[in-house]
């Protein structure tokens, strides 16, 4: 990944004290994130909803 | 006579009910037992021995004059230490939380306490339940009593190497991509992530708000269904409990009434191609077939999304959630984390909502092709671990094992799911198969693991220690 674009997501994200402490843990975490992200067929099918699905009047 | 260490929970209450041990005793014995055992396993964070005594005297005086309350009743139980235990902190195993001081039990514990249950003490978890086993955290991490060279699953690590070890018969885990049956599996013992919300999680250190589940870690199928009676039910404080369990109790109910006519869907995609598995593994699966076909079930094979898009999906939601809850703490105390629970929660940093809700998306079609399949047949069978326990202070072997398993489909999907033990691998440590039911139908998931259990006596065999 690419290395500057990291840093710009990491400090974006408040993470400087890692950043500056563990560069390593960060860069792959983040390698972690692009993987994981591009392992799912996200449905193509717009009317596919998330779960869980929103359901007033039920819970709290 | 069974040594009392060697007790199940409905041993023990048996013999409390016939005045032939008094829980006194048995806590004594166990007491003994962890003294001489956990210097070496490191199961406990923190034995409450005193409060445990004094809990055993007033729980013999009540059995003694006649009110015994149930199965649970005088019986010792380990908590893993991300569950609130009242007087205790809760540490999550971790230097953030070192002095998090619960104030009050969370809903799980006030259950089993009003059982009966005895609460022993707290246990050896990975930190905040992701980032283990570690050597770079407060306390050491747990050892599996059939090698203590290898390390006993986790994250509930401290609940499996005890109930395995002889040290309580039953422990509370949590799983959020395995936790309760990675350490019934590398331990030999039986573990059950329940029906999502079927327990109440109030009180219980969150890593990822949808696919977090508490569960029992017992020795025997039937225990796992004395403790799920007691902690099961609504809990209209947790948002995520189900109002409308339909479940029927006891869970135990159909434990002696065989598979004759039991469908067993048998998802071997999982462990042949998607993650092919050790060749012990593998065949201890196919084992496990034929033994449910010779009691009188139809085994047949059922497809399955990919194991590999389960886990990635289970992956995304977890960091994703996980993220929301440690983001203060990974910006600023980012030092305070083993490298392992750092490098596991900082991935959540990087996705995006696209990728959240993609993968809850993906999730809802998964959750439909497990209900589909479980049109079609009453239970499935698949694997648990891929392989046995690693060393635990081969990182590199434990990594590349770690996430060869079948156990984050039932996260993603919150359908109840049960390890035990299936044989033993040539190195001495325990092989596993996971069991799959419908949802709130945990009885008939313990009447089939039953029957495996009793057919195998796989249950019966003991690590080689103390």
């Amino acid at each position: 990944m690419d290395q500057q674009l990291v840093a710009a997501l990491a400090r974006a994200a408040g993470l400087e004290k890692a950043l500056a402490e563990f560069p390593e843990d960060v860069a792959a975490a983040a390698a972690q994130a692009l993987n994981n992200a591009g392992a799912i067929q996200v449905p193509e099918d717009p009317a596919v909803e998330p779960w869980p699905p929103m359901r007033a009047g039920t819970g709290l | 006579m069974t040594a009392l260490h060697w007790l199940s929970i409905a041993e023990a209450s048996q013999a409390f009910a016939a005045r032939a041990l008094s829980p006194v005793e048995l806590l004594s014995s166990l007491l003994e037992r962890i003294g001489r055992l956990d210097p070496r396993l490191h199961a406990f964070i923190r034995l409450d021995a005193d409060a445990a005594m004094e809990a055993a005297r007033a729980v013999e005086k009540e059995i003694a004059a006649g009110r015994k309350r149930g199965p649970l009743h005088g019986v010792p139980i380990g908590v893993k230490d991300i569950i609130d235990v009242a007087g205790l902190p809760t540490t999550c195993h971790s230097k953030i939380l070192l002095d998090n001081m619960a104030k009050q039990d969370a809903v799980v514990i006030g259950r089993l306490r009003q059982a009966g249950a005895i609460i022993i003490g707290k246990l050896s978890t990975h930190e905040f339940a992701i980032g283990g086993p570690s050597f770079d955290l407060p306390f050491p991490p747990a050892r599996n009593p059939w090698n203590p060279d290898h390390h006993p699953g986790g994250s509930s690590s401290g609940s499996g190497a005890g109930v395995c070890a002889g040290l309580f018969p039953g422990a509370l885990g949590s799983d959020t991509g395995g936790s309760v049956r990675n350490p019934a599996s590398a331990c030999g013992i039986v573990g059950l992530k329940p029906t999502y919300g079927l327990v109440s999680r109030r009180g219980v250190f969150p890593l990822s708000f949808t696919l977090d589940h508490v569960g029992p870690l017992t020795r025997s199928v039937a225990d796992v269904g004395l403790m799920l009676d007691a902690m099961a039910g609504y809990d209209g404080a947790d948002v995520g409990s189900a109002a409308s369990a339909s479940s029927a109790r006891p869970f135990g109910h159909m434990l002696d009434r065989g598979v004759r006519g039991l469908r067993v869907g048998f998802v071997r995609h999982f462990h042949e191609s998607d993650m092919p598995a050790d060749a012990a593994v593998a065949t201890a699966l196919e084992e496990a077939a034929r033994v449910l076909q010779t009691e009188g079930a139809d085994v047949r094979n059922v497809t399955l999304p990919s194991l590999n898009e389960f886990a990635a999906v289970n992956r995304v939601i977890l960091c994703s959630e996980s993220w929301s809850i440690h983001a203060r703490w990974l910006r600023d105390r980012p030092g305070d984390y083993g490298q392992l629970a750092r490098r596991r929660l900082l991935p959540g940093a990087f996705m995006g909502a696209g990728a959240y809700v993609g993968a809850q998306r993906r999730r809802l079609q998964m959750i439909a092709a497990v209900e589909d399949a479980l049109r079609d047949v009453d239970v499935l069978l698949c694997a648990s671990s891929m392989d046995p326990a690693s060393r635990i202070e081969d990182a590199e072997e434990t990594q590349r094992t770690y996430s060869r398993q079948a156990r984050t489909p039932f996260n993603v999907t919150g359908h109840p799911a049960l390890a035990m033990m299936s044989g033993l691998a040539s190195n001495g440590l325990p092989l596993s198969v996971q069991f799959v039911g419908r949802y709130f139908d945990e009885a008939m998931l313990l009447r089939v693991a039953a029957v495996y259990e009793h057919a195998t006596e796989w249950h019966k065999r003991r690590p080689p220690i103390g």
